[in-house]
């Protein structure tokens, strides 16, 4: 009686043409990532985000985005790293990111667009600025973490993008273990961005019913390109998670 | 006297340092025929030449006209700061050898006298040590002859006199001068006509005349010129003190309008100046770069690289960006770059610290950045010490200096509400009802308001023209395609007016931000 080892051998050699090791387990890589500081999206994501990858968070306004992505920034700056922001429609709020941990003195910022000299309502020239940096500061390498902000740009414009850029960033941030956040309102990196989380708006919290204390959100796991398609139906495709405002007092145990 | 306590002096001899000093910083000239005219216009004249001007029929004296009467030649003014800078350079390179210096310059020559005594441990043999030195020069642009000799003037008179390197065995110096023309010595046109109607043409005639017959025909000074002659005139040694600078200098024949130019003679002068700060074990911590402008324009630009550095291909892109971000209004009449030298940066990395930009090449990403989004919108935010909403700097970003927070952390146990602010505030028009925004709108969308927490008011620097006087307003609202948003609606007040009248009729309401 043949063993189990020579008739998975012969079964895969039968198979060969058509499925090749078909009985050999796919090797799984371990991808190295980086909390967002966000419990229920680390655990969403196995770990956090992807580093030398991109990752999109995408939504409308109010959903969350870049709450997250300074949450992300407050973690990855704590641990001594450097980070960049390049914010195509000048909306980062400094005030916001030192309240949520961001240590600013390790943060380069990058304010495309200087007001009143691009045509409003054109925003071809502060995306090209903006994809001119960040194609920069990837090359530059050294950087953890590296937030391009789409967020206030309209999806009809982020998706004349081309590919080849995506690609040209996807290989700049592997090179260089660079995290490449995109934030913006619909998925624009394709099949270049390793994880895609959807963000929508749930509902304000209040105190008093006086006082805007909070918001939740939903975030759904669009794309996930380096976990198994098994591993991935079995985990909670959403999960909600909740931002407080920073006037608000600190809960301690 | 002991052999090695014995005085040994090094003659450095520069000939037509003026024509030098042009082909030092700009090669491209090596192969052609130049000559450099001084002396006010119209009435200049040829004051340096190099041989291939002389091959083509120019010599010292001639005026502009005819030099310009010669093809193939090439002229230039006479340039004072240009020839500062390079004998500074040329000392500098000589003070490799010995801290003991003297300029004897005269003329048109650069003549650098080097006290060597007692450097044999050092360098070796005097032949070796004139080898390494003449190599050095020549390394450093300069074309020079070399005279070793135990006497000061003998040295001195021997470089002028030959090419190449020339060591006089102690005690016959008498014997290497012999051969000499005594115009050498400097001599008043009455003592040149003298000594030519005696026929003593050479310093050995004049050091065979007897001394005190020498000295009743011509008076005291004969006995020095004979004593000079002799090889044999004592001479206390003067050094100078040598003020380290580093500053090149290069003057344009015509107006230069493209950068590349600059950039191509810039490039030189940054070699020169690494050389130079290399040569002190130090590094470039900025560069200053002027320019004398058409039209009595200057320009002045200061390059400060993150840590000081040696890195000539760094400094040149550092320098090509600069004047990319900052082109000159005019044509360049000349260029000068001066440096600050500093002390290299040792930095010992820990196999465990975090991956952080290289500091070179980050200046040169930010100055790229710089070009691309704006001089002052790439950088480091700092928050204002006020409570005036949305206020912050941009600082120069730098890892150099870079304070870890990795050992205090700030970050809150929970996720902050994060705005995302609109640059400039939108303009909206406002519903209220029973004092509280119900509607309102900007030019695209319209706001159906939910729920509204406020007013949280704000105010200051209500002294100052700049003062401010807000409403602010946390607003849950609805848009037209019905999305909810939460957002910062904003009620300025006019400070000035509010004093007369009533607030709202000066009020302007601006959609600020969104909670994100």
């Amino acid at each position: 009686m043949p063993s189990a080892t020579a008739l998975r051998i012969q079964i895969e050699h039968t198979l060969e043409r058509r499925f090749p090791a078909a009985l050999t387990p796919v090797p799984r890589t371990i991808r190295e990532t980086t909390p967002t500081g966000v419990s229920e999206v680390d655990k969403l994501l196995e770990g956090g985000l992807p580093v030398g990858a991109i990752s999109e968070v995408t939504g409308p306004e109010s959903s969350g985005r870049t709450s997250l992505a300074i949450s992300f920034l407050a973690r990855t700056t704590e641990e001594g790293r450097v980070c960049a922001w390049v914010d195509a429609d000048d909306a980062f709020d400094a005030e916001s990111a030192a309240a949520s941990g961001v240590s600013l003195n390790q943060l380069l910022w990058v304010r495309c667009g200087s007001a009143g000299k691009l045509p409003k309502g054109k925003p071809y020239a502060r995306l090209d600025q903006a994809i001119r940096a960040t194609d920069l500061l990837l090359q530059a390498g050294g950087f953890a973490a590296l937030v391009l902000d789409l967020g206030s740009t309209s999806a009809e414009y982020g998706l004349r993008i081309p590919l080849a850029t995506w690609f040209r960033f996807r290989q700049a941030a592997d090179r260089t273990r660079c995290s490449l956040l995109v934030l913006s309102q619909a998925p624009l990196a394709q099949s270049s961005a390793a994880v895609v989380l959807e963000c929508a708006p749930l509902c304000a919290k209040t105190r008093d019913e006086t006082v805007l204390s909070g918001y939740s959100y939903e975030v759904r796991s669009g794309r996930q390109r380096f976990t198994p398609a098994l591993a991935t139906a079995r985990k909670p495709p959403a999960s909600t998670w909740s931002a407080t405002g920073t006037w608000e007092r600190e809960k301690r145990a | 006297m002991k052999p090695e306590n014995k005085p040994l002096y090094a003659a450095v001899h520069a000939a037509e340092f003026p024509a030098q000093t042009l082909q030092r910083l700009r090669p491209e000239l090596q192969p052609d025929a130049i000559a450099v005219l001084d002396g006010r216009a119209p009435v200049e004249t040829i004051c340096s030449l190099n041989r291939r001007a002389r091959q083509k029929g120019a010599a010292l004296g001639m005026t502009r006209l005819e030099a310009e009467s010669i093809p193939g030649l090439r002229l230039f003014p006479r340039s004072a700061e240009n020839e500062d800078a390079a004998r500074m350079a040329l000392l500098e390179c000589a003070a490799h050898f010995s801290p003991r210096l003297e300029d004897k310059s005269q003329g048109t020559a650069c003549v650098c006298m080097l006290d060597i005594t007692g450097t044999e441990r050092l360098f070796g043999p005097p032949e070796t040590l004139a080898e390494r030195l003449r190599a050095a020069l020549v390394a450093a642009g300069f074309r020079t002859s070399v005279a070793v000799s135990s006497n000061f003037h003998a040295a001195r008179l021997k470089a002028a006199a030959t090419r190449g390197i020339t060591v006089i065995p102690a005690n016959q110096e008498a014997d290497a001068l012999a051969k000499l023309p005594v115009e050498l010595l400097g001599l008043a046109p009455e003592q040149t006509e003298i000594f030519v109607m005696w026929g003593v043409l050479t310093l050995g005639e004049l050091a065979a005349l007897p001394q005190v017959e020498l000295v009743t025909r011509l008076g005291a000074q004969a006995a020095e010129l004979r004593e000079l002659a002799r090889g044999a005139l004592p001479h206390t040694f003067q050094p100078i003190e040598r003020e380290f600078t580093l500053k090149e200098v290069c003057e344009f024949e015509t107006p230069v309008d493209q950068s590349d130019s600059l950039l191509f003679v810039g490039a030189r002068m940054i070699d020169c100046l690494v050389a130079r700060a290399g040569a002190r074990a130090l590094s470039l911590a900025s560069l200053q770069v002027q320019m004398k402008l058409e039209g009595e324009h200057a320009y002045r630009r200061v390059i400060r690289p993150a840590i000081p550095t040696t890195d000539r291909k760094f400094l040149l892109k550092l320098l090509q960006l600069e004047i990319a971000a900052h082109p000159p209004q005019a044509a360049v009449l000349s260029l000068t770059l001066s440096a600050e030298a500093g002390q290299s940066i040792k930095v010992q990395l820990g196999l465990f610290a975090p991956q952080t930009p290289d500091p070179s090449r980050l200046d040169i990403t930010i100055a790229r950045l710089k070009a691309i989004a704006g001089e002052d919108r790439v950088g480091s935010p700092v928050l204002e010490d006020t409570h005036r909403p949305g206020s912050f700097r941009m600082e120069h970003f730098s890892v150099a200096n870079m304070q870890s927070s990795a050992a205090e952390s700030n970050a809150p146990a929970q996720t902050r509400m994060a705005l995302r602010r609109l640059r400039p505030p939108v303009p909206v028009r406002v519903e209220l009802r029973d004092g509280k925004p119900v509607v309102f709108r900007d030019n695209e969308r319209r706001f159906k308001v939910d729920a509204a927490y406020g007013p949280w008011k704000s105010s200051g620097c209500w002294w100052c023209d700049d003062g401010w006087n807000t409403e602010e307003w946390d607003v849950l609202a609805e848009t037209s395609d019905g999305s909810s948003v939460a957002c910062v609606l904003v009620r300025n007040v006019d400070v000035q007016s509010a004093a007369t009248t009533p607030a709202y009729e000066h009020s302007i309401w601006q959609l600020e931000a969104f909670y994100d």
